[in-house]
C-alpha cells in the first residue's frame, strides 16, 4: 500500500483480507520459472493461482460429488452409536447424535462454498450498483456514503450476528446478513474507481462529446473496475466463509439440521477435550478452503494488477 | 527446574512483587467457587422465575416454611402456626431474633407484604388469593391469613421449592409491583448478596451473613438449620461446558453444578474430582403441541406423536450412554415419588410402532401441511429433543418445518395463538424439573383449562376435574387415586408428550464436603479444606 | 490543522446518527420478546403481556427511538431489562477484560509482526520471506476459534502451563492477569499479525527503493540502521493506519475469543444480550464499539500529520 492510497479524511473501512490485498504485493512463495505458453505456462508463471485454484477445484469436486464418495445420509441419527472414535466404519467418527462426521464434513463443503460464492456475487453486484450511483449522482453520493460509513463502523461480525438475531436461521439469511456487512466495502471501492476515472482526460472528452452515461459506464468504467472487483470478490468469498462458520459456531447461523462446518464444530465444542475429532475435521477443511480462496485472490491480484507487481 | 515450575515461579514472583496482597491460604479455603447452570442475569425471584434465580435467591432470602428431603413442609422462619378447626383461619408466629441483612428485625408486616407480592405471581398463591378474606399482621411477630374456603395445601404452598418461592423480603422492597423488578437485594437468609461484585453474565458473590440464626435441627434441603461453613460463595458463569470442565480439573473452581454427562469419564479420571447425581428428582422433557390448530387439534394426531417418539433416542442424545442417568417415562409425573402413577401411559411403553403411528396420523385427517417446530438451539435439552423428534416425525410422514431459534424467541413465539402460518407454531420443547412434577400443586404444564392453560392451550374438563380431585384429597390414598386418574386423563387427551426422565450429575473437587442431592444446590453445610 | 480536526470531528456525527438509527431499528423489528424470557417458563400469556407493558415495550416506534436518543445525549444508555442495572454500569464492569485483551493483542501483534515484515522485506525472495508470507496467508485462513481451541488444548490441558479460562483483574497482580490473557491474545492476534506483517513488508519494500535510502546507503549507514531508522520511520503511516483499521477485526474477534476462553468482557456481554434480547444492552454495546472504531480512526487521521510531515491540511 503506498501512502497515496490512504486518504486522510475518509472513514476507513473495517479490514478484510482484500485490503491487504491491495496492499501487499506478490508473496513469492515459489521461485519464478521460465516463461511458457498455454495454460501450463500461465500456471507456472502464476504458481499462487495454480495452488489456490487447484485446491479450490478439489474442494468443489468433493462438494459436488459428496454422495458418491462413500458417504451416508449426513443427517441420519443413531443415538445408540454416538461419539464413536474414527475407525474403518466411521472415518471421522460420529457426533453426539450418532451422525457420521465424514459425511457431514463432505456435505458441509456445500454450505461453505454456496455462502462464500453467493456473498461474493451479491455483494459485488449490489456494491457495484451503489458505487456507480454514488459516483455519478452527486446528490445521492453524500447520503449513500454516510449510510455506508455508518454500516461500516459496526464491526461486521457484530452486524451479521445482530441481523441474524432478527430472522430465523437459514442459508439465505446468512448470505443476506453477511452481504449487508460486505456491500459498503465494494461500493467504496467502485466509487473510488469512478471518481478517479472521471478526472481522466479521455473520460472528460467522452462526456464533452455527449456520450451517454450508460455508455461511459460500459466503455470506460466497467472495464477498469472489473480487475479490482474480482480480486475484492475473492477475498469477500474467503471472509464470508469464515463469517458463516463463526455465526453457526455461536448459534446464530445456518440451521443446525443442515450440516455446515460451523455447525459441526459448534456441536462438537462441548466435547473437544474428550472427542477432539468432531471439531478437528471440519476445522481443517474450513481452514484449507479459506486458504485456497486467499491464495487464489493473491494470485489474481498479482496477475490482474501488473502495476502492483511491477512496483516490487 | 523444568519449564513449567519456572513459569510458575516467575509468575509467583510477579504476583508477590506487583499485586495487591493476594488472598491468603486460609481465605482461599473459605471461598467456595461454584459454576452455576446458567447466568444470573436478573435477581428478583418473584418477578423472574428461572431456576437459576430461584437457586441464588434461596441463599439470600429465607422462607416461612421449607420442604425437607422427604418433601414434607417444615417450619423455617415460623416458630409455630395454628389453624382454626374449620380450616379457614391460619395464624403464624415468627421465630424471635430474625434479622435482615441491613440489621432491621424481620416483622410480621414484612411477611405479609412479601406474601401479597408472591401470591400474584405463583400458581398456588393465586389459588389462595382467590379464596382469601384477609392477610394481616396482628403484632410484630404474628400474622393471620383468613380464607373463604379451606386450603389444605397451605403449608406446601409456603414451603415448596418451585419457583416462585414465597421468599420474605423487607416490606419496603416487597411493596414493589410484582410485575416490576426489585432493585434492592436485602433478605434474611444465611448469605448476603454482594451487589457491588455482581457482574451479570460472569460472576455473582454471596457472603456469609454473620447475624443469621440457624434453626437447631440438622439441615435438610430448605428445612432445618442452614449453617454456613464458608465466608464467601463465588458464582462463576461459564457458558461453555468444555471450559468449565477444564477449570474444575485445574482447580480453578470447586464445584460445577451441571457437568454434561459426556465429560464425566474425563472427570472420573481425575483423582481430585468427585461427582454424584445432582437431583434424584431429575427433569422431565416436554414435547409441547398446539391444541388450537391442525394437525394437533385432533387427539389422534397427538396420539400418533406418542407412538412415534422414541424416548430412548431422545434420552441418549440428551444425556448419553450412561443408562443410570435416564429412564423412559410413560407418565407425566416424577418417577420414584410416593404418589407416582403410570396409569394410561401404554402408548409410551414397548417398542415403537411407526406404521400404526402413520395410520393414525392419516386417520386424523393430516394432509402433509407443514408442521412448525420451534427448537431453541442455545439450550442443550431443547436442542436434543428437537433434533431427535424431528427425525421421528418425518418418518411417520409429517412435513416438519424445523425452526432453529433461541430460547428467547421460543419464549415469545410460543405465546402466539394464531395459526402456524401466521406467526404461530405447532410444536415447541421445554422441560420441567422433577421437583415440580411430583404432584399437580405447582405443575402449570399439566393444566387443561383452555385459554388459561400453559402454552398449547389444551382443553379438557376431564383433566381439570381430576386435578381438582387431588387438591381436595386429604389422605395419601385419596391423593394416589387422584394422581392415577389425572395421569390417565392427561394421557388420553395427550396434554403434551413427555420425552423421558433424565438426571444430571454435579461434580466437585475432593476438598469440598457436605454437598447434598436436591432439586437445587444447597450451600449451607458445604465446607472446603 | 485545527480546522481540519474540527471538520473531521463534525463529520463523525452523521455517521454515528446512522449507526444509532440502524441499531435501534434493527432491534425494534426483532422478533424476540424479552418479556417472555423474563416471565419464565411457568408464566401465563397474561403475565407476559403485563410485563411487556411494564417495560414500555408496547409503545410506538418513534416514541421509543426519541426516548432512547434523548437519554443517550444525556449520557444515559438505559437500563438492562434483565439485570435492572444501568447499561453504562454493565459496560464499565466488562470493559477491563476486553480492553486488556485488545491492548495485549495489539502489543503482541506489533512486536511480532513488524519485525517479521521488516525481515521479510530485507531478505526478499529468500525462504525467510516465503515463510513469513506463507504464515501471513495462514493467519488469515484459520478461524480464530480454531486457533483458540488448539492453543488451549496444547498449552493449558496437555502441557498445563497456563490457565484454560477466565480472567484475573489487573488489580490482583500483573502476573496472573497476563497468564490468563496470553493464550486468547495469541489466538486473537493471528489475523492481526498476518495483516501487519504483510503491510509492513510491502511498505518497506517500497520505501527501500526510494532515493533517500540509497543516499543513506551511499553515506555508509549500516543495514540495520537503514531498516529500523530510516525505512521504518517512513513506513509508519500505512502501518499505523492498518492498526487502526484492524480495531474492527479485534472487536469482532473478541466476541468469539471471549466465548472460547470464558473471559467476562464486552464480547460475551454482547452475545449474551443478543441471545436474551436485552435491547438496551445490545444498543449500548454496538454503539460503543462503533464509536470506538470511529474515534480510533479519527485519532489516526490526526496523527498522520505527526508521522508524515508531507501530509498537510
Amino acid at each position: 500500500m503506498s501512502t497515496s492510497t490512504i486518504q486522510p479524511g475518509t472513514l476507513h473501512r473495517p479490514l478484510t483480507a482484500g485490503d491487504v490485498a491491495a496492499a501487499a504485493p506478490l508473496p513469492d512463495i515459489l521461485p519464478p520459472v521460465r516463461a511458457r505458453r498455454g495454460l501450463i505456462g500461465f500456471l507456472r508463471r502464476n504458481p499462487t493461482i495454480a495452488i489456490g485454484g487447484g485446491l479450490m477445484l478439489l474442494i468443489i469436486a468433493v462438494a459436488i460429488l459428496a454422495p458418491l464418495l462413500w458417504t451416508v445420509d449426513p443427517t441420519a441419527l443413531a443415538p445408540a452409536r454416538r461419539t464413536r472414535e474414527p475407525s474403518a466404519m466411521y472415518w471421522f467418527g460420529t457426533d453426539m447424535l450418532g451422525r457420521d462426521v465424514y459425511s457431514r464434513v463432505l456435505y458441509g463443503a456445500r454450505v461453505s462454498l454456496i455462502v462464500g460464492f453467493a456473498v461474493a456475487f451479491f455483494s459485488s453486484v449490489i456494491g457495484l450498483t451503489i458505487g456507480l450511483v454514488s459516483g455519478f449522482v452527486r446528490w445521492a453520493d453524500a447520503i449513500v456514503m454516510r449510510v455506508m460509513d455508518g454500516i461500516m463502523s459496526i464491526p461486521s461480525i457484530l452486524l451479521a450476528i445482530a441481523l441474524m438475531a432478527l430472522t430465523r436461521g437459514s442459508v439465505g439469511n446468512v448470505i443476506l446478513a453477511i452481504t449487508i456487512a460486505e456491500v459498503p466495502r465494494v461500493s467504496r471501492l467502485v466509487r473510488g474507481v469512478v471518481l478517479s476515472l472521471r478526472e481522466q482526460p479521455y473520460v472528460d472528452a467522452a462526456v464533452a462529446s455527449g456520450t451517454t452515461t450508460p455508455r461511459i459506464i460500459l466503455r470506460h468504467i466497467l472495464p477498469n473496475t472489473l480487475a479490482p472487483l474480482t480480486v475484492q470478490a475473492t477475498y469477500i468469498c474467503a471472509s464470508a466463509m469464515i463469517a458463516e462458520s463463526i455465526l453457526s459456531f455461536i448459534g446464530a447461523g445456518t440451521p443446525p439440521i443442515i450440516p455446515s462446518w460451523g455447525n459441526i464444530m459448534a456441536e462438537g465444542r462441548a466435547l473437544w477435550q474428550v472427542k477432539p475429532y468432531i471439531v478437528f475435521f471440519p476445522a481443517v477443511f474450513l481452514s484449507l478452503t479459506v486458504l485456497a480462496v486467499n491464495l487464489l485472490g493473491d494470485g489474481l491480484r498479482d496477475w490482474l494488477d501488473p502495476r502492483m507487481a511491477k512496483k516490487v | 527446574m523444568d519449564r513449567r515450575s519456572f513459569l510458575m515461579a516467575g509468575t509467583g514472583l510477579a504476583a508477590a512483587g506487583l499485586s495487591a496482597p493476594a488472598l491468603s491460604q486460609g481465605a482461599a479455603a473459605r471461598t467456595l467457587r461454584f459454576v452455576p447452570q446458567a447466568n444470573l442475569a436478573n435477581f428478583d425471584p418473584v418477578w423472574g422465575t428461572q431456576y437459576v434465580v430461584r437457586n441464588a435467591a434461596a441463599m439470600v432470602w429465607d422462607t416461612l416454611y421449607g420442604v425437607d428431603a422427604q418433601l414434607v413442609p417444615q417450619r423455617q422462619m415460623v416458630e409455630s402456626e395454628e389453624v382454626s378447626s374449620d380450616g379457614l383461619t391460619w395464624t403464624f408466629r415468627l421465630r424471635p431474633g430474625l434479622k435482615f441483612h441491613d440489621g432491621e428485625p424481620v416483622l410480621a408486616k414484612d411477611a405479609v407484604a412479601s406474601l401479597n407480592r408472591w401470591a400474584v405471581r405463583d400458581p398456588m398463591g393465586q389459588m389462595i388469593r382467590a379464596i382469601q378474606n384477609e392477610l394481616v399482621a396482628v403484632d410484630d411477630r404474628t400474622f393471620r391469613w383468613s380464607l373463604k374456603q379451606p386450603y389444605p395445601k397451605m403449608l406446601l404452598a409456603l414451603a415448596k421449592n418451585n419457583a416462585p418461592c414465597s421468599f420474605v423480603m423487607p416490606e419496603r422492597i416487597a411493596r414493589t409491583d410484582p410485575f416490576q423488578q426489585i432493585t434492592e437485594y436485602v433478605g434474611s437468609g444465611p448469605f448476603r448478596f454482594a451487589r457491588g461484585e455482581w457482574v451479570p453474565g460472569a460472576k455473582a458473590v454471596f457472603e456469609k451473613f454473620a447475624d443469621y440464626q440457624p434453626r437447631s435441627e440438622p439441615a435438610s434441603w430448605l428445612a432445618g438449620g442452614k449453617r454456613v461453613m464458608v465466608d464467601r460463595v463465588e458464582w462463576m458463569v461459564m457458558p461453555d461446558a468444555a471450559t468449565a470442565a477444564a477449570a474444575l480439573q485445574n482447580g480453578e473452581v470447586d464445584w460445577w453444578e451441571n457437568p454434561i454427562s459426556d465429560l464425566i469419564p474425563q472427570l472420573r479420571r481425575s483423582r481430585n474430582i468427585q461427582f454424584d447425581v445432582a437431583d434424584p428428582l431429575g427433569n422431565i422433557g416436554a414435547f409441547r403441541m398446539n391444541h388450537l390448530h391442525p394437525p394437533f387439534n385432533d387427539v389422534r394426531a397427538r396420539k400418533a406423536v406418542l407412538m412415534a417418539i422414541s424416548q430412548e433416542d431422545v434420552l441418549r442424545a440428551l444425556v448419553g450412554d450412561d443408562e443410570s442417568m435416564w429412564k423412559r417415562l410413560p407418565s407425566y409425573f416424577t418417577p420414584g415419588t410416593p404418589i407416582y402413577s403410570e396409569e394410561g401411559g401404554d402408548l409410551l411403553k414397548g417398542p415403537r410402532n411407526l406404521d400404526a403411528a402413520r395410520r393414525l396420523l392419516m386417520e386424523s385427517g393430516y394432509k402433509g401441511e407443514p408442521v412448525v417446530m420451534l427448537v431453541a438451539q442455545d439450550q442443550p435439552i431443547t436442542k436434543a429433543q428437537g433434533d431427535v423428534t424431528a427425525e421421528a416425525l418425518k418418518k411417520i410422514g409429517m412435513n416438519v418445518d424445523y425452526v432453529a431459534t433461541d430460547w428467547g424467541t421460543v419464549g415469545s413465539r410460543r405465546a402466539v395463538k394464531t395459526p402456524p402460518g401466521q406467526g404461530g407454531w405447532n410444536i415447541f420443547f421445554s422441560w420441567h424439573a422433577g421437583a415440580d412434577c411430583i404432584n399437580p400443586a405447582a405443575y402449570t404444564a399439566i393444566r387443561a383449562n383452555g385459554d388459561g392453560a400453559w402454552f398449547g392451550w389444551p382443553n379438557s374438563p376431564e383433566v381439570e376435574a381430576k386435578r381438582d380431585a387431588w387438591f381436595a384429597a386429604t389422605t395419601p390414598e385419596a391423593e394416589k387415586a387422584a394422581m392415577a386418574g389425572l395421569n390417565k386423563a392427561a394421557m388420553d387427551h395427550v396434554i403434551y408428550a413427555p420425552t423421558g426422565f433424565f438426571t444430571f450429575y454435579t461434580a466437585w473437587r475432593r476438598n469440598v464436603s457436605g454437598i447434598v442431592k436436591g432439586p437445587l444446590p444447597f450451600f449451607w453445610g458445604v465446607s472446603k479444606s | 490543522m485545527f480546522a481540519y480536526a474540527l471538520r473531521r470531528i463534525v463529520a463523525t456525527i452523521p455517521v454515528m446518527a446512522v449507526v444509532a438509527l440502524f441499531v435501534f431499528s434493527l432491534l425494534y423489528i426483532s422478533p424476540g420478546d424479552p418479556a417472555a424470557v423474563i416471565a419464565g417458563d411457568q408464566a401465563t400469556p397474561a403475565d407476559v403481556e403485563r410485563i411487556r407493558a411494564s417495560l414500555g415495550l408496547d409503545r410506538p416506534y418513534l416514541v421509543r427511538f426519541g426516548d432512547w436518543v434523548w437519554q443517550i445525549v444525556h449520557g444515559d444508555l438505559g437500563t438492562s431489562i434483565f439485570t435492572n442495572l444501568p447499561v453504562s454500569t454493565m459496560i464499565a464492569q466488562r470493559i477491563e477484560p476486553t480492553l486488556s485483551l485488545m491492548v495485549i493483542t495489539l502489543i503482541l501483534a506489533v512486536c511480532i509482526a513488524v519485525p517479521m515484515g521488516v525481515v521479510a522485506a530485507w531478505k526478499q525472495g529468500t525462504w525467510i520471506d516465503r515463510a513469513v508470507m506463507a504464515f501471513a496467508v495462514l493467519g488469515f485462513s484459520v478461524p480464530v476459534f480454531v486457533v483458540g481451541y488448539l492453543l488451549a488444548y496444547v498449552f493449558a490441558l496437555e502441557l498445563d502451563w497456563l490457565p484454560v479460562q477466565g480472567y484475573t483483574p489487573f488489580a490482583r497482580g500483573i502476573g496472573p492477569w497476563f497468564q490468563n490473557l496470553i493464550l486468547p491474545a495469541v489466538a486473537l492476534g493471528g489475523v492481526y499479525i498476518a495483516l501487519i506483517a504483510r503491510i509492513t513488508r510491502a511498505t518497506m519494500l517500497e520505501v527501500l527503493q526510494q532515493d533517500y535510502i540509497r543516499t543513506a546507503r551511499a553515506k555508509g549507514v549500516g543495514q540495520r540502521g537503514i531498516l529500523f531508522l530510516h525505512a521504518l520511520k517512513n513506513a509508519a503511516v500505512p502501518i499505523v493506519t492498518v492498526i487502526g483499521i484492524g480495531v474492527a477485526l479485534l472487536i469482532g474477534g473478541a466476541v468469539v475469543t471471549e466465548s472460547v476462553f470464558a473471559i467476562p468482557g464486552l464480547g460475551r456481554l454482547t452475545v449474551d444480550a443478543i441471545l436474551r434480547r436485552d435491547y438496551p444492552v445490545i444498543q449500548g454495546v454496538i454503539l460503543l464499539f462503533s464509536f470506538t472504531y470511529v474515534l480510533v480512526n479519527l485519532v489516526i487521521d490526526l496523527l498522520y500529520t505527526l508521522f508524515d510531515p508531507r501530509i498537510r491540511y
